[in-house]
């Protein structure tokens, strides 16, 4: 694995936690 | 964090094999407000129906960092009261990453999820003793010291 494999979309985040029953990573980077 | 710990490779594998990450930028409506953002980087560790349970602000580096998301997955479990995951997670915490400052509250966590999940007082006074013996200065050592009165 060369990168951690961000998602951009909560909706997909949400869906893919609870399918694989794993916590969320939630990150925000400065957007100026 | 960019440049520095999220390309680190025990980063990496850890992230991608333990959780599902997200990234969004600093204004991205609604989640900045919902969450409360107010200065990057913010790193907050939601359970699987989207409840915060930890978070950090500012840099960590590769080896604080992943010892960081140990604790917060710990304390959604705890909170959650799911003690066997929480337990499995503050013993990799403190067997893998001793010195690192997470390692300090999971000590005490494990100490109370143990004591939580058996009914057995002993696992708080161990918190204690192991607070006391290599962390004497910790915060949580001094959270700790009721414990002491133990049987």
């Amino acid at each position: 694995m060369a990168e951690i494999q961000w998602l951009n979309d909560m909706t997909t985040a949400s869906s893919k936690g609870k399918a694989e029953k794993k916590p969320i990573l939630l990150g925000f980077f400065n957007s100026e | 964090m960019g440049a520095v710990t999220y390309p680190d490779s025990t980063v990496i594998q850890f992230v991608n094999t333990t959780m599902i990450p997200i990234q969004l930028p600093s204004d991205s409506k609604p989640y900045a407000d919902d969450f409360n953002v107010k200065w990057t980087p913010t790193i907050i560790i939601l359970d699987e129906d989207g409840k915060e349970h930890a978070r950090t602000v500012g840099f960590l580096p590769p080896e604080e960092f992943v010892p960081s998301l140990l604790l917060g997955i710990l304390k959604a479990y705890f909170d959650l009261n799911r003690f066997s995951e929480a337990l499995a997670h503050a013993e990799m915490l403190v067997v893998e990453y001793p010195k690192s400052k997470p390692a300090r509250e999971a000590i005490y966590l494990r100490g109370v999820a143990g004591c939580k999940s058996t009914h057995d007082p002993k696992y708080l006074k161990a918190a204690y003793v192991k607070q006391e013996a290599e962390y004497p200065e910790s915060e949580w050592a001094v959270s700790a010291q009721p414990y002491l009165l133990l049987l």
